[in-house]
């Protein structure tokens, strides 16, 4: 008898803490904020502080549940934005400034890289790029449609060259017209791909050396993180704190002292990459992050977002202005 | 039958675009994710030659790989017909090497042969071959019965002759097998061109996504079914007036 009555009381009071389990868990004041992220590329050291602020808490302290989503040729942040699949992503300048050129509604709440990390590694043995006419008869790597070639293109503006007076020679993922010198001058990420193919060389007794558009002037936005005009407006605080704990992440995994925490974060994504190419990479992301210490993580640099509208307008990338500077929120310091 | 396959693809073309187009409405999406029917219209006017002609590049090189394909297929398809152990080699063979993505195989293909014409071609003929292929063989491995054993019991049945019995018996098949096999053709030069080429609408495609600008893909969309109805509805014809003039003879 009592084995019978025992039946259905323990199934009462499993009903019961399943019910009041999910009552607590649908209380909005409890519950946290769901939130996807969308970023730019694949999981590797330019995301350092993209996944170090999800894996040490940095969004659950400040109320959030971030879905930190890796990114991919095919994934277009400002669209997801658009489209209710992420709250806040990570995409280029060019990106913003031709979705905005195109009615979208999106707003730059930080700029992640200072520097950009896309530039051209060439064999420092070989010849030397010190000035933006020294690439003139050589044959230099483009993605054409990429903003490597809008970046190429404003280089060789500057100074009045003609596209005739270099080889550009179309390129994608694959290195081996580089191996083989048929593309003497090769766009990279410096900070991930550059570290990767300096080691390639230097085991075959090569050295490199990169060629740092921002030292001839042309500085072309990188990665920032970005939200709709929307959320913007409807969710400021949400907005906010979102942006703080990013912010404190990358601040976090900038420090040299965390390095090892970095790298075992990053290294859950990102298995294919070796400790020590990781230590290295980091090291090239820091300095691009924060050059100056005086200009603090996220700092939205107006005049480098300025002239890559320019060269977007004068291009033919964009048919006119898009006011993009009405466009950058003002950095709030985590 | 070429205008009924023209009058097909524009009912599909125009379904899609007009699903797209209701998205946008009903969602009120920014020309950034889906293009308005004027921006599309001005992209057409301003791409459509330039398109025209890599659609065509892109045409010659997935017509060539579909001929290659065409003969190797037939070629392997009779040589695996009979269920010997060389015949099950070639089935098995072809349907494991299927199963590899191209993705996978072209950056050794881009090692060994760079990113020119031979690649394109290489991965054309490789994405239409396959599937080409088992279907010779199962038409060529199919007796029929009724006409072979007239010439087997009297001792006139030689592999020609089989062949020659099962093509004409399955011509429709085969008709439509190798039409099939031009969108397949296509398609696989168009991914050949998107991975590993300079030139051809693959290669376009892949600088307008890049440029995120999707009224482009949707024109190159549009010039590639067209170009491809025409061709399969050629391909149709050629088979039909095939199959009359052999029924002639």
């Amino acid at each position: 008898m009592k084995t019978r009555l025992a039946f259905p009381r323990i199934t009462a009071w499993i009903l019961l803490c399943v019910v009041g389990s999910s009552l607590i868990s649908a209380d909005p004041a409890l519950a946290k904020e769901k939130i996807a992220y969308r970023l730019k590329w694949l999981i590797n050291a330019s995301t350092a502080g993209d996944v170090f602020a999800l894996d040490h808490g940095f969004f659950s302290e400040q109320g959030m549940d971030v879905a930190v989503k890796a990114g991919g040729p095919e994934r277009d942040a400002v669209r997801e934005l658009e489209l209710g699949y992420a709250q806040f992503g990570v995409a280029s300048a060019d990106q913003v400034i031709r979705a905005l050129a195109k009615g979208a509604s999106v707003v730059v709440l930080a700029q992640l890289f200072q520097v950009n990390p896309l530039q051209w590694i060439y064999r420092a043995d070989d010849f030397s790029l010190t000035r933006i006419q020294d690439l003139a008869g050589r044959t230099v790597g483009i993605t054409y449609g990429g903003n490597d070639a809008t970046i190429m293109r404003a280089l060789l503006a500057t100074v009045g060259m003609d596209e005739h007076q270099v080889r550009l020679a179309s390129v994608r993922y694959d290195y081996t017209p580089f191996f083989q010198n048929q593309v003497t001058i090769w766009p990279v990420y410096r900070n991930t791909q550059g570290i990767f193919l300096s080691d390639k060389l230097a085991a075959g007794g090569e050295r490199v050396a990169f060629f740092d558009p921002s030292e001839h002037g042309v500085r072309f936005v990188a990665n920032s993180v970005v939200t709709s005009t929307q959320m913007m407006d409807h969710h400021p605080q949400r907005v906010g704190r979102f942006t703080r704990a990013l912010l404190a992440g990358w601040q976090a995994a900038m420090a040299p002292a965390n390095e090892s925490a970095v790298i075992r974060a990053v290294a859950k994504y990102d298995r294919d990459t070796s400790e020590a190419v990781m230590r290295r990479q980091l090291t090239a992301t820091r300095q691009m992050i924060q050059p100056d210490p005086d200009i603090p993580i996220g700092h939205i640099d107006a005049t480098a977002w300025q002239q890559t509208e320019q060269i977007m307008i004068r291009q033919g990338l964009i048919s006119g202005p898009v006011n993009v500077i009405g466009r950058l929120r003002r950095h709030h310091a985590p | 039958m070429l205008h009924r396959r023209v009058f097909q693809f524009f009912i599909v073309y125009l379904l899609g675009i007009g699903l797209l187009f209701g998205i946008k409405l009903a969602l009120n999406l920014s020309d950034y994710v889906i293009p308005g029917p004027t921006g599309v219209w001005h992209t057409g006017q301003a791409e459509f030659s330039r398109y025209m002609g890599d659609v065509l590049d892109t045409f010659a090189v997935a017509v060539i790989g579909q001929v290659l394909s065409i003969l190797m297929a037939l070629g392997v398809g009779v040589a695996g017909r009979r269920a010997t152990w060389f015949g099950s080699f070639i089935k098995v063979a072809a349907y494991n090497v299927q199963a590899y993505p191209i993705v996978a195989i072209a950056p050794i293909l881009f090692i060994l042969l760079g990113d020119g014409f031979l690649t394109r071609l290489f991965i054309a003929a490789m994405i239409c071959y396959f599937p080409l292929l088992l279907s010779v063989i199962g038409i060529m491995s199919e007796p029929v019965v009724d006409i072979e054993h007239f010439y087997r019991v009297t001792g006139r049945l030689r592999w020609q002759l089989e062949v020659k019995i099962r093509a004409f018996e399955n011509l429709h098949k085969l008709t439509t097998v190798i039409s099939g096999s031009a969108t397949l053709a296509m398609a696989g030069t168009i991914v050949a061109e998107f991975i590993a080429a300079n030139a051809g609408i693959g290669y376009s495609i892949r600088i307008a996504l890049y440029q995120s600008d999707l009224s482009k893909i949707l024109v190159a969309l549009f010039i590639i079914g067209i170009t491809l109805s025409l061709y399969q509805g050629i391909l149709e014809l050629l088979g039909a007036g095939l199959k009359k003039a052999w029924a002639a003879g």
